[in-house]
């Protein structure tokens, strides 16, 4: 056993773990962060082979510079810098016109009344109004703190001061395909904006429909971070040791340790044991309720939400490959920013196809054809490869359960095929196969390539994520917080999780907190849409 | 962000220490990286199936000996050194080995079965070499050497050791050490060595550590000096966590001491007024596009041409300077390497010979003899791959840290050192440097297939491959020109005192003919994981800075290795037999 006791032990360097560990260090406690690999950063993963920077998880930041660490501990000043690309989406389609979405709104409406319908242009401007409203002044501020209980919302909502509550409280009654639905937009406009929510593996039904807005919102609105996704876990790492948390990589977690009914500490899987006063973990409600604690040790909901924890049944399949020449698109004919679009759309021309694609993945069937979306990070940021190079990441959704050790290769092939009838061009140097069995292997709490560590269904989003004891952080375990993407606000690079965790863990230890509220809460806070009390 | 005492443009191992150093005397310094990670030539990356840590390039280390051991307290920013039993093994087609231990008395064992006349001329020369003061002399030498500016007395200083003298008398040789130190790899080892099985592990020894055998004097050094003293003198070994895990440890150092770290900051130029080097302008790819920074001291720890010709740049140089630059070789010290993911360790046919093979974690096949060697020597020099019979280093880091595979598989290295300007291969004329994208995948299998060879059913173990090319390596580290691992080749005329070239380092190793612009990269000896190039530029700038004399800077060549040989953990991956 070590000597010292902690004052915190934070379980898992993923996003979560390392802002968590940041803001409690700032007050002064006594942190360890423990990391189970060799390396922090969990889905902020940059490889860097052969002078390319490959992506293998998350590439796009929908929060970036939402994001409450970026500005608290101010992350621009610490290498950490986002490009938001102009063209943010680009589909192609055989038979239509490109569809092209642009990060200023105004010109992605003219670019619809010019290449399809001015309705679909009058109709992008409506809807993108309405979710910019949404998600600024309610979804936004909401990712920030601890979840509430859905009767409160929708009551906060109704009664709040601005009426833009009432609204979303309607919308959010639907599902996400009603919610495209209602601004008449033409089919594969429609397809398009929609495909921006269904690409996350999230399947249409009405419980989800309150994210919506922010997905469509936030992906014309996504960033690349300069060199590489693991730029950002880089800086917060670097952070986060600059002010004194101890981190330890290759620690993996065994069990959580009590005395009297009281979490005291961890043992780590090679014997050692380590005290602290209380225990945070980021990952899984599987490692945390089954494998960290016995059942008899721990409330019986807490282990019977844990059984029942469901992983998403879609998750990706990743080609990266380094090219000599930036791909070039059979639509760039009639819209030549089809090449300088972040991420390339091929086939989606219909939201019925997204759906089948969807059914079929969930169903566990693997799609004969893939629908394929890339990135080609160069065009943006050539640090991601060797001068004069690209590197793109190619991605589509499948099912876990296939024998991916032999099929990797064929389906990755395929996977190109399908993308080299819409870029003829492209001849890939190399080519590596990041199959979901691998998401798997890498990140212990991605269980069947789980990227947002279990799936967004009504029962586990929100206030019930992971469970409706545990969605505020504390749980009915006496020192044991969870603040994990499977804890509300949920996955995806929003920095959420492990900033709603710092804030409750120092309130129960009683420290100062030296950083304010962010502005969008401070005003939700205002116009009534966060009680008092959170 | 603006002032610094000192800038380093390039965070690879030896700008690192130069980095880790000067911060801990107290100078205000920055690191500026053009890539993500710091340390590219000590890569351990997960390129494939997860958990299986490949160390792209660097991957055996002579970390152990370097002063920065204690000065930098490398193992308080954890460093951990682990090594096998044996530090070097050759396996030979015939089922025999020739190995070294990682201590004397398991090469001498080993010896004795190949050549008891070559075994006792190891013990005699080396045991009686280092008693009577012998061995301090030795060590002494080393620092001077390696760790110092080059005198134009070191050959000859080298020839004065006492251990040269008991291994020529050893042998009963009638020529002096100052005839031996001027001959090539070869011919030395011809005279002192009677088995070709030896001969070809020191020869092989020697090119592994960048000392190619072909060439005169700096052959001696590799054989003898490298080859022959490695394990006995001084630690061949790995890291836990793989290559990185260096950088890693030499990063924390440098951050403790107050050294800003910045990636993703490719320098653009080197800011020269009144021919003096005042800072440098960052690309405006950067993380902070185009911003100067202005220091009193600039170090590159990019090689030679890109530092003067990219950096620096032919208006400043003028252009017989530049051309002269253009010069540099760094057409050897390539190598192409096939990294692989093993389901087992793999098993030698020589174990029946000699099973120190199954716990050596490093060594060579295909070198049969030193005549192959030789031809393997010209072939590199003619461009050629030498393909009917490759001879290749294997590497299998899992044996040292069981960390770096999941559990009960390996990680294995394939390194064949190569012509980066191949003119020809399998009977077909190639257009040289950009020629290995179309021919690495056939090479890797050849590769592959000769290792089989001397092996038991390594094929069937393979589960994953990455083939990493002198142009891979060159994409990833566009300051290793041809993929030259060593920061350009160490051939005659730019070797030693000549080293990078004549007139480009005046007063010193490290200081330019450019005011206040220091190499930490190209200069002498050359890039190893000994870290002594960047060591030799931290004194340089330090004693220029005033601060050079501190009590904590007192780190000897070997003396690290010397005290804590005892608990360097040996075999923590071999499988039980």
């Amino acid at each position: 056993m070590e000597n010292k006791e902690y004052d915190v032990v934070i379980i898992g360097g993923g996003q979560n773990g390392l802002i968590c560990s940041a803001y409690l260090a700032r007050t002064g406690l006594d942190i360890l962060l423990l990391e189970a690999r060799h390396e922090t950063g969990g889905g902020l993963d940059t490889l860097e082979f052969c002078g390319h920077k490959y992506n293998l998880h998350a590439v796009y930041h929908m929060m970036a510079e939402v994001m409450p660490v970026y500005h608290d501990f101010n992350l621009k000043d610490k290498g950490v810098r986002y490009i938001y690309p102009e063209v943010q989406a680009a589909f192609l389609n055989k038979g239509h016109k490109p569809l092209v979405f642009y990060h200023d709104p105004s010109r992605t409406a003219d670019y619809l009344s010019l290449a399809f319908s001015k309705k679909d242009g009058e109709s992008f401007t409506r809807m993108y109004t309405d979710f910019k409203e949404f998600s600024e002044k309610i979804v936004m501020p909401l990712t920030y703190v601890p979840a509430m209980p859905s009767l409160d919302v929708v009551m906060a909502f109704n009664t709040a001061k601005d009426d833009v509550g009432k609204r979303y409280n309607e919308m959010s009654e639907l599902t996400p395909v009603e919610i495209i639905e209602q601004y008449g937009f033409s089919s594969v406009v429609k397809a398009g904006l929609y495909n921006l929510f269904s690409m996350w593996g999230l399947s249409d039904y009405g419980g989800v429909g309150f994210l919506f807005p922010l997905y469509i919102y936030r992906m014309l609105n996504a960033a690349l971070c300069v060199g590489g996704s693991h730029r950002l876990s880089s800086s917060l790492h670097k952070v986060a040791s600059g002010i004194g948390v101890k981190i330890r990589d290759k620690a993996e977690v065994a069990r959580v340790t009590m005395n009297n009914g009281r979490v005291n500490g961890v043992v780590l899987t090679d014997g050692t044991e380590i005290r602290a006063k209380a225990v945070v973990s980021t990952v899984d409600p599987k490692q945390n309720f089954l494998s960290f604690f016995d059942e008899e040790q721990i409330p019986d909901d807490l282990v019977e939400s844990a059984k029942n924890w469901e992983w998403e049944k879609a998750t990706f399949f990743g080609t990266h490959v380094a090219l000599k020449e930036a791909p070039n698109y059979i639509g760039s004919d009639d819209n030549e920013d089809v090449n300088k679009a972040m991420m390339v759309f091929n086939g989606i021309d219909d939201i019925d196809k997204i759906l089948g694609h969807l059914e079929e993945v969930e169903s566990g069937k693997l799609p004969e054809t893939p629908l394929v979306h890339v990135t080609c990070t160069t065009l943006f940021d050539p640090l991601q490869a060797p001068r004069g190079y690209h590197t793109c990441r190619l991605e589509t959704l499948v099912p876990f359960d296939c024998d991916w050790d032999n099929i990797k290769d064929d389906y990755g092939k395929k996977c190109i095929d399908t993308w080299k009838e819409y870029a003829p061009n492209i001849e890939p140097l190399h080519t590596l196969f990041y199959p979901p069995t691998y998401i798997e292997k890498k990140l212990k709490d991605m269980v069947r390539g789980s990227f947002k560590q279990g799936s967004y269904k009504t029962f586990q989003i929100g206030y019930n994520r992971p469970n409706s004891d545990c969605s505020q952080v504390r749980t009915s375990i006496e020192g044991f917080y969870v603040c994990g993407a499977s804890v509300n606000p949920g996955g995806m690079i929003i920095g959420g999780g492990g900033y709603i965790g710092a804030n409750v863990i120092a309130e129960d230890f009683g420290v100062k907190k030296d950083w304010e509220e962010i502005e969008s809460v401070k005003r939700a806070r205002e116009l009534g849409f966060i009680p008092e009390k959170l | 962000m603006l002032d610094y005492d000192v800038v380093i443009i390039g965070g690879g191992i030896n700008g690192l220490t130069t980095a880790a150093y000067l911060g801990k005397a107290g100078l205000k310094t920055l690191v500026l990286e053009e890539r993500g990670e710091c340390g590219t030539h000590c890569d351990t990356v997960e390129p494939g199936i997860p958990g299986f840590l490949h160390n792209l390039q660097a991957t055996e280390k002579v970390t152990g000996l370097s002063p920065c051991m204690s000065d930098l307290e490398l193992e308080r920013f954890g460093y951990e050194i682990t090594t096998t039993d044996y530090i070097w093994g050759n396996t030979f087609s015939d089922g025999k080995n020739a190995l070294l231990g990682a201590t004397m008395f398991d090469t001498i064992d080993n010896w004795t079965k190949l050549s008891p006349v070559d075994a006792e001329v190891y013990t005699k020369g080396l045991v009686e070499g280092v008693d009577d003061g012998g061995w301090d002399e030795l060590l002494d030498f080393m620092h001077n050497f390696f760790y110092k500016a080059p005198k134009s007395s070191g050959l000859d200083d080298f020839a004065n050791l006492k251990v040269m003298r008991t291994l020529i008398n050893a042998k009963g040789l009638d020529i002096s050490p100052h005839e031996l130190v001027q001959m090539n790899g070869f011919q030395a080892c011809d005279l002192i060595f009677d088995s070709e099985y030896i001969k070809t592990a020191v020869l092989s020894g020697s090119w592994v550590g960048g000392f190619s055998p072909v060439h005169r004097q700096i052959g001696v050094i590799g054989t003898l000096g490298f080859g022959l003293a490695a394990g006995a003198v001084f630690p061949v070994h790995n890291s836990k966590g793989g290559s990185h895990a260096l950088p890693h440890a030499l990063i924390k150092c440098a951050r403790n001491y107050g050294v800003d770290i910045l990636s993703c900051c490719p320098v653009e130029k080197i800011i020269i007024e009144n021919g003096r080097a005042v800072g440098v302008k960052l690309t405006e790819h950067a993380v902070y596009p185009n911003q100067e920074i202005r220091a009193k001291k600039v170090v590159s720890n990019l090689t030679l041409i890109p530092t003067f010709k990219d950096l620096v740049g032919e208006e400043v140089i003028g252009t017989e300077m530049s051309s002269k630059i253009n010069q540099f070789c760094y057409e050897e010290n390539v190598v192409f390497c096939v990294n692989l993911a093993l389901k087992s360790a793999p098993q030698f046919k020589s174990a029946e010979f000699d099973d120190g093979i199954q716990r050596c974690f490093i060594g060579y096949y295909g070198g049969e003899n030193s005549r192959k060697m030789a031809q393997f020597g010209s072939s590199l020099t003619s461009g050629r791959i030498f393909d009917d019979e490759l001879m290749a280093n294997w590497l299998i880091p899992s044996l040292t840290d069981p960390g770096q595979a999941p559990e009960g598989c390996h990680t294995c290295i394939l390194w064949l050192d190569a012509p980066p300007t191949i003119t020809n291969y399998n009977g077909k004329r190639l257009n040289g440097f950009p020629a290995w994208d179309s021919m690495k995948l056939d090479l890797a299998d050849k590769l592959v297939d000769e290792f089989e060879k001397y092996t038991i059913g390594f094929k069937d173990s393979i589960i994953e491959k990455f083939v990493v090319s002198p142009l891979d390596i060159y994409r990833n580290n566009q300051s290793a020109l041809k993929g030259n691992w060593m920061g350009g080749s160490l051939v005659p005329g730019q070797a030693f005192t000549d080293r990078p070239l004549p007139g480009i380092v005046r007063g010193g190793a490290s200081r330019t003919f450019i005011k206040d612009l220091y190499l930490s990269n190209s200069i002498h000896p050359h890039n190893m994981t000994w870290l002594a190039s960047g060591y030799i530029a931290a004194c340089e700038v330090a004693e220029d800075m005033g601060v050079r004399e501190q009590d904590w800077w007192t780190g000897k060549a070997c003396r690290w290795y010397e005290e804590n040989v005892d608990k360097i953990p040996i075999n923590l991956g071999v499988p039980d037999s």
